[in-house]
């Protein structure tokens, strides 16, 4: 999730949680004016014959979508933090959500310890 | 030891068996139900997987004559017959904490793993192949899915065969043969095998084999290979109720079962000449991804490794370059077996028939009058 200078977020997904899913072959993503609100569904994804729902990183509202994504689910195993984004999100509740997010200076320790936590449990190679 | 709940059911509708098996796997996450295995049969029913059209998988007009319901899963993978020969296999656990979509094929493969330990004890060597399935020296003895609730449950769905009737599920599912002849049915026969096919040739007696006596033999095989005490026990009062609402809410509703999504299917097909004979191809598209593929064709060559070539390129990118990728690595595995089959003519005629399906798509998103538009379901 990246927050760009007119505070709009931009959703994707992480190489972390790539890896350990696999090839994405289908998405659903909510539409351009729609609600989400964080931690609930606000679509769905299909992966290796695994079905899940994607959740809102933060709530607020769907101001685009990104079309390429659907017509091509590999984009976001390809280029998840260029062209394979989900959705823009403007924020509706930011100051409050934002503070038990990981971010800044602080992203690089939490990354290495999450891939050393996937590792152990023999998650990641 | 863990203690997993057992429950046992038969004969129930499409839409109450699906709403049961969301709802267990619902709690098994929150964590307000203990793990469930739960091995039961439906009434005769049609299922498509999550992102499937249904419209493009099942012969509807059949399914509505001989009131067979439909509906739609909420694991991936294809569609499928289920009834009194079909078992279901539902295992619901909660996902451990942190391990969001940890190694999706691995967890199959470990979920699958009382089916197979099951199955030995009658003698029948099952494998975890391909894109999740489990065979029988090749032969498709059950196909598995799995999904993941936003409470954090796990459930894994097996649909085992104990039986096959093979001509009702040619008419029920949409398949490329333009007739159901002997032939068809023998094609089919050669990529699939059940629990009782099995045993007889095997030349043990199985047409009695019971499915009562199949749902306690993959009891035992769960029990084994997750060294678990399963007891038996049955739905809650308060999973009742959801599940009463749920079927209500979502598995009687058309929106959920006849749901579209942004991305419309296409179709494409490609007849070209070889030097051993005539190759049809046909494909679903949907964007840039190839949802399913049908190889014919009158040259000589093994089922298994046309089936094994059909199931690699299932949900498969259209990129041609990834397409040659895959069809370099099926045909190291099938070397002798394909070698009637140029790969060259394969990749030709998959490409033509991509093309084509991309004509269609753009002809039919450019004309609002040839496509129906229909608002997004909720669940959509």
């Amino acid at each position: 999730m990246e927050k760009d200078e007119s505070g709009h977020v931009t959703v994707g997904m992480d190489e972390l949680g790539l890896d350990s899913l696999g090839e994405l072959v289908y998405l659903t993503l909510p539409g351009v004016g729609t609600p989400v609100e964080m931690g609930k569904p606000m679509g769905s994804m299909e992966a290796a014959k695994m079905t899940g729902e994607l959740c809102a990183p933060v709530s607020g509202i769907v101001i685009e979508k990104n079309d390429a994504v659907l017509q091509n689910p590999l984009l976001v195993n390809e280029q998840h933090y260029d062209k394979g984004w989900l959705v823009k999100i403007k924020p509706t509740n930011w100051e409050e959500e934002s503070v038990s997010m990981v971010s800044g200076d602080n992203l690089a320790p939490w990354i290495e310890a999450e891939i050393e936590r996937f590792e152990t449990k023999g998650i990641l190679d | 030891m863990n203690t997993w709940r057992y429950i046992k059911n038969d004969d129930v509708s499409a839409s109450a068996g699906l709403a049961a098996d969301e709802v267990l796997a619902n709690h098994a996450g929150a964590g307000t139900s203990q793990p469930t295995l739960r091995l039961y049969t439906y009434k005769p029913c049609a299922l498509v997987g999550r992102f499937q059209t249904i419209e493009t998988e099942l012969n509807l007009n059949y399914c509505v004559e001989n009131k067979i319901p439909v509906n739609r899963r909420p694991t991936g993978g294809g569609a499928i017959i289920m009834g009194e020969d079909q078992l279901g296999v539902a295992l619901v656990i909660p996902e451990k904490s942190g391990e969001t979509y940890a190694s999706v094929r691995e967890r199959m493969a470990q979920f699958s793993q009382g089916i197979i330990s099951g199955l030995a004890s009658l003698d029948i060597q099952v494998e975890f192949r391909r894109k999740n399935d489990l065979e029988v020296n090749g032969k498709k003895i059950a196909g598995l899915g799995l999904h993941k609730t936003s409470t954090g449950g796990l459930l894994f769905h097996g649909s085992l065969l104990v039986g096959l009737d093979v001509p009702f599920m040619l008419n029920v599912l949409k398949t490329p043969f333009e007739k159901i002849s002997d032939k068809e049915i023998a094609t089919v026969s050669e990529r699939t095998t059940t629990i009782r096919r099995e045993l007889c040739e095997s030349s043990r007696l199985a047409q009695s084999l019971r499915i009562n006596e199949v749902r306690r033999i993959i009891l035992n095989g769960y029990k084994t290979a997750f060294d678990t005490n399963i007891q038996l026990g049955d739905f809650s009062n308060e999973e009742i109720d959801e599940i009463r609402q749920l079927e209500k809410d979502k598995y009687m509703d058309t929106n959920w079962i006849f749901q579209t999504t942004d991305v419309l299917d296409s179709m494409g097909k490609s007849i070209i000449k070889t030097d051993d004979g005539l190759l049809d191809v046909r494909i679903v598209l949907a964007g840039k991804m190839i949802k399913s593929a049908y190889i014919g064709g009158d040259f000589f060559t093994s089922e298994h490794a046309i089936a094994d070539l059909e199931q690699s390129l299932r949900w498969h990118s259209s990129q041609e370059k990834s397409i040659k990728d895959t069809l370099i690595q099926v045909y190291k595995r099938w070397s002798g077996d394909l070698e009637n089959l140029p790969m060259e003519s394969i990749l030709k005629a998959m490409t033509l028939a991509i093309q084509k399906a991309e004509i269609m798509a753009r002809k039919t998103s450019s004309d609002p009058y040839g496509c129906f538009v229909s608002p997004r379901g909720v669940y959509a």
